[in-house]
């Protein structure tokens, strides 16, 4: 048959629908589509669409890619640009066809994006939007656009002419124009294209087999099923070019069962295929003949392997062989034999269509033209996506992807399936790349991307992936079937906390030897996940061996629940939410007190890491854990103290240098283990950073003096307005031990023209000049640097002095601040601007103000913290007038070089991270003064630590826990309340009531409230094992 | 000295290539891989996967190396070497892999080394002494908690997945030597191990218990039952099939306690079958003969005997019986003459046993009265094959097949009856791409593989070959040039065929005409083709012309007197056709030459010292009746059993009870030795020294590795003491002696000889003490000078289906059993793979009998009936039912039709006509008239007997309850069965 015919008899069907005066609706029915409900969703179009007696085409296409908003409809209107709507129910339908085909309102509310001549007011265009815009589409070219069961369609765009283009080629010239393109092989090798072509077409040989390889196997992988459902002429029009340029006249699709919708969409274009002549016999009148078969696969992740997939296609059991020989000398039945994947032939097609040169034009030098990724895991906008070569990975994630939910940090981004690696979010700015990929130990595999937030565990991501690899072995080779087995079962033992300390160093082994030794692809590269995750992640591992500690809070063996897990102090979470659920307001406190001696204070100002893992947040909002754990402790009595122990005395002194959190609850748990305490403060209360950091609206005084008084009643001995100038001074009065619990009360320096100006204080000293009650005067405009929780506390607390103003100048950008997130809303609510990427570089001295000289900043590539560093954005300055600046941009322990011990980064106190004991015998450290600033809850977190430790020195057992609380009766506790109950909004003060004062500002839960909200906890932790 | 011609030196240097291992130049062969290179020359890699005779696997990764130039570590049993590689076995990274490698395998192995079987034969063991592995290193591992549960079904063998290692071997070795594919891979992953087809135990799947996997095996996984290790192992040749695989018997204390094959073995490289693997218990069994017997006085043959040897026999010396036998002879050749003695020779027994014992019966009885089993199985062999060719033997070898482009199989099960070259065949067209055409009545396995499958019926093999010529010439596929120069007769046969149209043989043989025209131009267009075939084509009262078929055809396509052609009749037993060599033929002295030939009577006069007799004796076949007529009086058989193998056991049986005196050698009290007047204990095959000559001509040495039980003796022994006894000794004190003389008579055995016997035997022709053999026959010419066409027409069995006998009975061996049972049934293995007899039937013919599964029928002939489970199998054509023959309980020769084959005097075991019926049916309807016409026909005798209308009602409404009212209570399975019947009568 002559090709013109057919693309004549195509380009006229095409073209009349196009013209055609009737609605037509493009409904997005991939495999994808038809999970999200689809199939509901056209059926509600059909039903409204014949009520209302429209006459409408109804096109069922394939996946465009944005999985994300499926249920996805396209509405073409005669005239007018077509719109997609997305997220589709049922009930929207009769909506929108009510509104627009019928009314004429586009329902910009309802509209994802326009395509097409023309535009409707308040909607985007539909490539513009960001999810698309990166995007350039060359395999995807036609899914979505045209009904993949009509090869009309596909001619009609452009198909089948790269077939008829290279039937009037010679076959080496079509060789050579896909060497000329740079195609490189996209299951994941990327071996080139061309040069893999010329090995089987210079084989010596008759017969030659060419197969597609659709076996897509890799866990969240779906681009090659998109592709064939959207699309399958793309593909088998790449397979007739390859048979002719190498010279094969049969070939096969091998594709596995569950892809039902890829199969019978192949079977319907093989029967166009042969009705129009385009397979068989002297294809398009040449000589050239091929003829084509599908093979259903049983679903074994190896016959993904290309020797695997030949025997699977030859009947034995699916399994590799060694290479050589290779496929392209004696492959299937013994013929040479080219395997190439689905993406790779519809790249054929496509370069066949266009030319060499017009796909060598996408990419970067080394790697041509564009890669399909499916978008997955922890990111807004999941979907199948095509990009160019060399684009980033921030650009997807962020561009493409929308980011993470949640406003939860990136953590890393996994590519190439259970073969493939993890890139660390510090390499957010890798260009996505073959080279660059493998340099970073991760690969570009066959498409798979799954971006991990700060809720997953890399330990717990890695064991998932050998839970795969180990299950997908063939078997064959010992390293590969007995290897990923034992890797699993001690990545196994670390998530249970039964790691081992050389397990690290143990799998890394494993993991080149199983690399090293494997027989095929899959055995040598499964250990890449370990490999990469110890590689980025190893101190996630540690934490695991050595505290059994899971950051991230979902090793099942080792949290019981994520709050507590995530607690620094390991608070009993969920019982004490239990307990006031039940009206037990004082067994709650009990719980509460098992752990820390200062309950009212953490329920008041703790940063609450607890809610970020907690579980109810991932079904609407986290239990407000923290405003419960002030009621508790407003509630209950001293219920606690029956149980509470205290220790015979053990006639050992300790000297405690410091009265903040940290240096409180050691001198409390050591007190209790009998040993005498004396605590040093050099200011005239006790409570460092709680008495003199935190401002009064955050933390009453009553409270702190309250808890305080506990400790005293313990028989710490509390003595203030004391320095201690040198530890030996304490040995020498006959202290066995001694608690560095300093804190870090020194403000740390701008480094900037005019720091030293009257008009600029320091944000720590300012706050303890209002917490000692001294006068403090603060001009009308106020300039606060930093972006912590000193900075918010200085404007919140400047506002209250009487400024007029107070802005907030801060390098980065919102997402990036330190500052708690409620601290952050609270500060705006209560004027407080703030001027993000900005950075102060010159402060000059005015009448009467200074002028504040910044610069804008931008965000450039990710530094170590896995942040992107703040770049100055040359020439673009800018000034602003104020009375006073106040710098906050963080702090340092306060002169410990006195103390003659190793001090690491930014002046703080190096100790042994286990037992917290520094280099001195009998001297330990912690807190602020060793961490550099943090939260009150690490700093009593590292105040148990301590007191453990220094029990254990001085001959103790180290067990500070007690049981306070009654224990309880898991069987008789209610049932779980089902249903939706959103968090509830904890009482503030009102706006007007706070800044004429120090008034407190959060006030407390009722008792009503308080019950409702603890009930809304999951319990998780009585959640039987699998 | 050799010197190497120029070509010669450049050929080597193309196929052989130079590389450098570990600093050491080596030299290897185009092909090898770079572990054989360093294995060939004395550099050891370790190595769990790695087997000479299987594929490349590359799955233990223990023999991992570092190659320069290419990237990190590679498989060195995958990896072909080439010329100027460098290697390195040792290095660092090497080893650290494989102690990696080694320890990931221990922390998975199950089992304690002192009491796994395996143990000093460990590899692993082995390897992990040579890696040597480090405690502290396997702590650290995580040790596997997978305990998974043996499979002890086998009765010789364990198969224990905690001590598999997956290297395959098993798995390899089913598959690309044995062929039978029982065991594969299954699972995934960490799961992954050796598993049957639907993990059922290994008895129950297709495992065709060759032991190739366990012979293989490098670990305790796959252990023999009963083995243990040896003291010493002895090379000797298989006792049963004609293959002849050369074995290493394993004694200790006197008892075979293990069996391997000889991987040098020339017939079988190491493989070996379910009988020649674990058969050989047979050999201690408590039942074998230790002392001479002699009937008590008294006790006639008629007297039955129940097992009780003391009730019928009495223990006596060897002095006593031997004084027996040989008066009593004497007296039978003085009062009677010489001819009126028989006796049986035996395939069974070595060429020296033989020769002996033709030498006995011609020079001191004075007969030729002297014939063996070859008789029954492949006489019509012998005289077809002198027809066409001048000799009966196969005139190719074992190796020829590696040749040949096309096997064609007729007649035989092989891999049931002859199951290593069965393999071989497997091998050959699964692997190799050679073509297979399979002609048999019943679907063997072979079968599977054919490229034409052709089920003829039973008896027209002449038509059928026939059909194939005429095909063939009608096409001119013939060989023209042959023919011309080197046959005779062809226009007469080609006048013949012509005949023999597609459609005439579709009408005959009942095979499609496609079938037999794709089986033709396969035939015709093959560059090399070999017809096997076994006693499907002998077994005739055609045979002699169905073998000259074979030639015809052969003769046809010039498929003869090349490598990769020729005539291949298998022969049964394992000395079958060194038992022909050897003269136990009523016909022909040693070697073939004639009894009738004055010069060649002359020359064995001479060397005998004894005036022989001039004619030809009688035929294992004509014996019976020549008894019955009076003219045999004694018969002495050694080592054959003719109350089961002879056919119309009935006829044989009387005439046995006729004889005046009946002498049984042989080492167990067969049927035959029951009947017997003195029972001579002989040794078995372990026992003695000798030679085998197998189906290829090749003969070999069978060495004694165990002392006989008790007073048994080997059976040259016996014959020449009992020589001695009448006055004529042979003189022999060693089995060498013997066959010293058997190579000095006997031309084509001239340069046969113990001492060249050490490395694979000689096959024969082999006239002198310098040839090196004949691997295949006629090269030059044929022994009649040129090779015959015979012009034969069809001929219908002797025996068609009737009315009362409308199935064809064809009987048979089974793997696992070998003729009469006497050595098989008394292997503990064997017996219990395939305890009883069954008659084989079609499930069409079962339905129609209204019979099921494991049924107890009574098939009857003319001639008797016999009683047996049914075994429904889809491998039977309709009308035709199937009966091994090795089991006296149920004996399929009591059915067998003792018509001849008029020349060669083989009777047509393959063709009788026989009914069969329900068991309890038969018995019921004996004595009921009534419910046998019922059976019949139910409408029938609804309207022969006189019946109330109710028992009429009862009958055509199946109510068996008031059936068994009037006829009495009925066996629950005669219930069924009559229910059934009744309900399909259309009244």
């Amino acid at each position: 048959m002559d090709f013109r015919k057919v693309k004549d008899r195509a380009n006229s069907e095409w073209e009349a629908m196009q013209r055609s005066d009737k609605i037509r609706i493009l409904v997005g029915m991939g495999t994808c589509g038809r999970a999200a409900g689809a199939e509901d969703v056209l059926a509600a179009i059909n039903q409204k669409l014949a009520e209302r007696h429209i006459q409408a085409e109804i096109l069922q296409v394939g996946c465009i890619g944005l999985c994300y908003a499926e249920p996805l409809i396209e509405v073409v209107k005669p005239g007018k640009p077509s719109v997609f709507y997305g997220n589709l129910t049922p009930e929207l339908v009769p909506e929108i066809i009510e509104d627009y085909l019928i009314a004429d309102n586009p329902r910009t509310d309802l509209a994802l994006g326009t395509r097409g001549d023309g535009d409707l007011e308040g909607i985007p265009r539909f490539f513009d939007l960001p999810v698309l815009k990166p995007q350039v589409r060359i395999s995807l070219r036609n899914c979505g656009n045209i009904d993949p069961e009509n090869i009309n369609h596909y001619i009609a765009n452009g198909g089948y002419e790269g077939l008829a283009r290279a039937l009037k080629m010679n076959p080496q010239e079509v060789v050579d124009e896909i060497r000329e393109s740079g195609l490189r092989g996209r299951g994941g090798a990327g071996f080139p294209t061309g040069i893999k072509w010329q090995f089987c077409r210079d084989a010596p040989g008759d017969i030659k087999y060419i197969i597609c390889n659709a076996d897509e196997g890799d866990p969240g992988a779906f681009m090659d099923r998109a592709l064939l459902e959207g699309d399958p002429h793309a593909v088998l029009e790449g397979m007739l070019i390859g048979a002719h340029a190498i010279g094969a006249k049969e070939g096969y699709i091998y594709c596995r069962a569950e892809y039902p919708l890829v199969l019978e969409r192949l079977r319907i274009a093989l029967r166009q295929l042969e009705e129009y002549q385009l397979i068989g016999d002297n294809i398009l009148g040449s000589d050239f003949s091929f003829h084509l078969k599908i093979k259903e696969g049983a679903g074994a992740f190896v016959c993904g392997e290309e020797t695997a997939l030949m025997a699977s296609i030859e009947g034995k059991r699916g399994m590799p062989r060694s290479r050589p020989p290779f496929p392209a000398q004696s492959g299937l039945w013994g013929k040479p034999t080219n395997i190439n994947n689905v993406e790779t032939w519809s790249n054929v097609s496509a370069i066949l269509q266009r030319g060499a040169k017009w796909y060598a034009s996408y990419g970067t030098a080394k790697s041509k033209g564009t890669k399909n990724f499916s978008l997955a895991g922890k990111v807004i906008r999941t979907g199948l996506i095509e990009v160019p070569m060399g684009i980033t990975l921030r650009e997807i994630v962020y561009g493409v992807g929308g980011g993470i939910p949640g406003g939860k940090h990136l953590k890393a981004v996994q590519t190439g399936g259970p073969s493939g690696g993890f890139i660390p979010a510090k390499l957010i700015d890798l260009p996505v790349d073959y080279e660059s990929l493998a340099q970073a130990g991760a690969i570009m595999g066959s498409g798979g991307m799954v971006v991990i937030d700060e809720d997953t565990c890399m330990v717990d991501m890695t064991k998932f992936f050998l839970t795969f690899t180990q299950a997908e072995s063939c078997g064959k080779c010992i390293p590969c079937r007995w290897g990923t087995k034992q890797m699993l079962d001690i990545l196994e033992d670390i998530a249970s906390g039964r790691g081992r300390p050389d397990d690290i160093e143990l799998l890394q082994e494993l993991a080149q030897s199983v690399k090293d030794n494997s027989l095929c692809g899959l055995g040598q590269t499964a250990p890449n996940p370990v490999l990469t995750s110890i590689r980025y992640f190893r101190n996630e591992y540690e934490e695991h061996i050595k505290k059994h500690h899971c950051a991230a809070a979902v090793c099942k063996g080792l949290v019981k629940a994520p709050c507590s897990h995530t607690c620094p102090a390991g608070i009993d979470v969920p019982r004490y939410l239990r307990f006031i659920s039940e009206g037990k307001y004082d067994q709650a406190l009990a719980v509460i007190r098992e752990k820390i001696p200062f309950p009212s204070i953490c329920g008041h100002v703790c940063p609450h890491p607890c809610e970020t893992k907690c579980r109810r947040g991932q079904v609407d909002e986290a239990i407000a854990i923290r405003a419960l754990k002030r009621f508790a402790a407003e509630k209950g009595n001293g219920l606690w103290k029956a149980k509470a122990k205290m220790a015979a005395a053990t006639g050992k002194r300790v000297a405690v240098i410091g009265s903040g959190p940290a240096g409180l609850t050691t001198a409390y748990y050591l007190a209790k283990r009998g040993h005498a305490v004396t605590a040093f403060e050099t200011l005239p209360e006790p409570g460092g950073m709680m008495r003199y950091g935190i401002p009064e609206y955050r933390l009453p005084r009553e409270v702190l003096a309250e808890e305080i008084k506990e400790i005293k009643s313990v028989g710490v001995d509390i003595r203030t307005n004391t320095r201690i100038g040198s530890v030996d001074e304490l040995f020498e009065h006959g202290y066995h031990a001694v608690f560095l619990a300093i804190g870090a009360h020194q403000g740390a320096k701008l480094r900037i023209e005019g720091e030293d100006s009257p008009e600029v204080i320091e944000g720590v000293s300012f706050l303890r000049d209002i917490n000692m009650g001294n006068k403090v005067r603060v001009g009308d405009r106020i300039a606060v640097i930093g972006g912590g929780n000193v900075a918010i506390d200085a404007s919140r607390s400047a506002l209250r002095l009487g400024a007029k103003a107070a802005t907030i100048i801060y390098r980065r950008t919102r997402d990036e601040m330190p500052a708690s997130k409620e601290e952050i809303e609270e500060a705006l609510l209560e004027g407080v601007k703030i001027e993000f990427l900005a950075a102060p570089i010159r402060i000059e001295r005015g009448n009467g103000e200074v002028e504040l000289t910044c610069i804008r900043m931008e965000l450039g590539a990710v530094d170590e913290s896995g942040r992107r560093r703040p770049v100055p954005i040359e020439g673009n300055e800018f000034s602003l007038p104020f009375d006073t600046v106040i710098a906050a941009i963080g702090q340092v322990p306060e002169a410990p070089e006195k103390l003659g011990l190793p001090l690491g980064r930014g002046n703080t106190i190096q100790v042994d991270d286990d037992t917290l004991a520094t280099t001195r015998e009998g001297v330990f450290a912690g807190g602020d003064a060793v961490t550099g600033p943090a939260t009150v809850i690490e700093a009593i977190a590292a105040g148990r630590q301590a007191a453990v430790s220094i029990d254990k020195y001085l001959g103790g057992s180290g067990i500070i826990d007690e049981a306070l609380a009654t224990p309880e009766e898991i069987e008789t506790l209610p049932e779980l309340e089902e249903g939706e109950r959103h968090r509830i909004s904890i009482p503030t003060l009102s706006l007007s009531k706070r800044l004429c004062g120090f008034a407190e500002v959060e006030l407390g839960l009722g008792e009503e409230m308080a019950i409702e909200e603890a009930k809304r906890c999951l319990r998780c932790d009585l959640e039987e094992d699998q | 000295m050799n010197v190497a011609t120029p070509s010669e030196i450049q050929e080597r240097r193309i196929d052989t290539i130079e590389l450098t291992i570990n600093e050491r130049k080596v030299t290897a062969k185009k092909g090898e891989t770079v572990l054989e290179a360093a294995l060939n020359a004395g550099i050891y890699i370790p190595t769990l996967c790695y087997d000479p005779d299987l594929k490349p696997y590359g799955g233990c990764r223990l023999c991992m190396v570092e190659i320069e130039g290419m990237r990190g570590l590679v498989s060195s049993c995958t990896t072909p070497a080439t010329d100027g590689m460098v290697v390195h076995t040792e290095t660092e990274r090497v080893n650290r892999s494989r102690r990696i490698t080694m320890e990931l395998i221990i922390a998975n192995h199950h089992g304690d080394c002192l009491t796994c079987a395996k143990n000093q034969d460990c590899e692993l063991l082995k390897i992990g002494r040579y890696l040597g592995m480090e405690q502290e290193h396997i702590d650290h591992l995580r040790k596997s908690t997978q305990v998974l549960p043996m499979d002890k079904s086998h009765p010789a063998f364990i198969r224990d997945p905690n001590k598999c290692i997956l290297c395959g071997k098993c798995v390899r070795a089913c598959h690309e030597i044995a062929v039978v594919g029982a065991i594969d891979l299954a699972f995934r992953g960490y799961s992954a191990r050796v598993a049957t087809f639907g993990d059922k135990p290994i008895v129950e799947s297709i495992c065709k218990s060759c032991g190739e996997c366990v012979a293989r095996c490098p670990t305790g996984a796959l252990t023999p039952k009963w083995e243990k290790p040896p003291a010493k192992e002895v090379k000797t040749i298989c006792p049963y099939c004609g293959v002849g695989c050369s074995l290493y018997l394993g004694v200790r204390d006197n008892k075979i306690v293990s069996v391997r094959g000889d991987p040098e073995g020339s017939t079988n490289k190491g493989s070996l079958c379910v009988k020649g693997r674990w058969g050989y218990d047979f050999i201690n069994h408590p039942e074998r003969l230790k002392t001479p017997l002699i009937r008590l006085s008294g006790v006639t043959r008629q007297a039955e005997h129940n097992g009780k040897v003391q009730e019928i026999f009495r223990e006596a010396s060897w002095d006593e019986a031997l004084e027996l036998v040989a008066n009593k002879l004497l007296e039978l050749k003085q009062d009677y003459g010489a001819d009126s003695v028989a006796a049986l020779s035996s395939a069974k027994c070595t060429n020296e046993d033989n020769y002996a014992m033709q030498k006995f019966v011609r020079a001191v009885i004075g007969t030729n009265n002297i014939d063996h089993c070859a008789r029954l199985c492949h006489a019509s062999t012998v005289v077809g094959g002198i027809a066409a060719f001048g000799q009966g033997a196969m005139s190719n070898s074992y190796s020829d097949f590696k040749k040949t482009e096309l096997f064609f199989v007729i007649g035989s099960n092989t891999t049931e009856c002859h199951p290593v070259i069965g393999s071989i065949i497997k091998r050959r067209v699964k692997f190799d791409g050679a073509k297979l055409i399979v002609a048999d009545p019943r679907s063997t396995e072979l079968g599977e593989y054919a490229a034409a499958k052709l089920c003829h019926k039973p008896g027209t093999d002449v038509a059928l070959i026939n059909g194939l010529m005429h095909i063939i010439i009608r096409d001119g596929l013939e060989d023209k040039e042959f023919i011309q120069e080197r046959t005779e007769g062809f226009e007469d046969m080609r006048q013949l065929v012509e005949r023999f149209t597609p459609e005439v043989v579709e009408e005959i043989t009942g095979v499609p005409q496609a079938d037999l025209e794709k089986a033709a131009r396969l035939f015709g267009e093959a560059k090399s083709a070999c017809i096997l075939y076994g006693m499907g084509i002998t077994q005739h009262t055609t045979g002699t012309d169905n073998v000259k078929s074979v030639a015809n055809l052969l003769l046809l396509t010039g498929n003869i007197g090349r490598e990769g052609t020729g005539f291949s009749p298998l022969r049964g037993q394992n000395n079958v056709q060194g038992a022909c060599d050897m003269g136990a033929l009523p016909n022909v002295y040693p070697g073939y030459q004639r009894v009738d030939d004055p010069a060649v009577r002359m020359k064995f006069e001479t060397a005998w010292g004894a005036k022989l007799s001039d004619h030809p004796g009688l035929t294992v076949t004509e014996v019976a009746n020549a008894i019955l007529r009076g003219d045999i009086k004694g018969l002495y058989v050694m080592g054959e059993n003719p109350m089961l193998s002879e056919p119309h056991l009935e006829h044989t049986r009387q005439a046995m009870e006729k004889l005046e005196f009946l002498v049984v050698q042989d080492i167990f009290l067969s049927e035959t030795a029951w009947l017997a007047d003195v029972v001579l204990p002989a040794a078995a095959f372990a026992e003695k020294d000798g030679s085998f000559t197998n189906t290829e001509r090749r003969v070999q040495r069978v060495r004694q590795a165990v002392l006989p039980p008790g007073e048994a003796k080997p059976d040259w022994e016996i014959i020449s003491v009992l020589a001695e006894k009448m006055g004529q000794p042979l003189g022999y004190h060693s089995a060498s002696q013997i066959t010293e003389e058997i190579a000095s008579l006997t031309p084509i055995y001239g340069g046969v000889l113990f001492d060249r016997l050490d490395h694979g035997g000689l096959q024969w022709p082999c006239p002198d003490a310098s040839h090196p053999g004949t691997s295949f026959l006629y090269q030059d010419g044929f022994a009649r000078g040129r090779g015959k066409f015979h012009a034969l027409d069809y001929i219908p069995p002797a025996e068609s289906i009737s009315k009362g006998f409308p199935l064809v009975l064809t009987t048979g061996r089974v793997l696992e059993h070998w003729h009469t049972g006497t050595m098989s049934r008394r292997s503990n293995v064997l017996s219990e793979l395939n305890p009883n007899g069954v008659v084989e039937m079609s499930p069409s013919d079962a339905l129609k009998l209204g019979l099921i599964e494991g049924d107890s029928i009574v098939v009857a002939s003319k001639r008797g009936q016999v009683e047996a489970p049914l075994h429904i199998t889809e491998e039977l054509p309709p009308g035709v039912v199937f009966m091994p023959f090795h089991w006296h309980e149920a004996a399929a020769n009591i059915l067998t039709n003792d018509a001849l084959d008029p020349v060669a005097k083989i009777p047509e075991y393959k063709v009788s006509a026989v009914s069969a019926v329900l068991a309890v049916l038969d018995r019921a309807t004996q004595d009921n008239a009534f419910l046998a016409r019922l059976a019949e026909n139910p409408a029938e005798a609804l309207k022969e007997y006189e019946l109330t209308t109710e028992e009429k009602a009862a009958l055509m409404s199946g109510d068996i309850r008031k059936i068994e009212s009037w006829l009495g209570k009925l066996d629950e399975r005669l219930k069924t069965w009559l229910m059934l019947r009744l309900s399909q009568e259309k009244w």
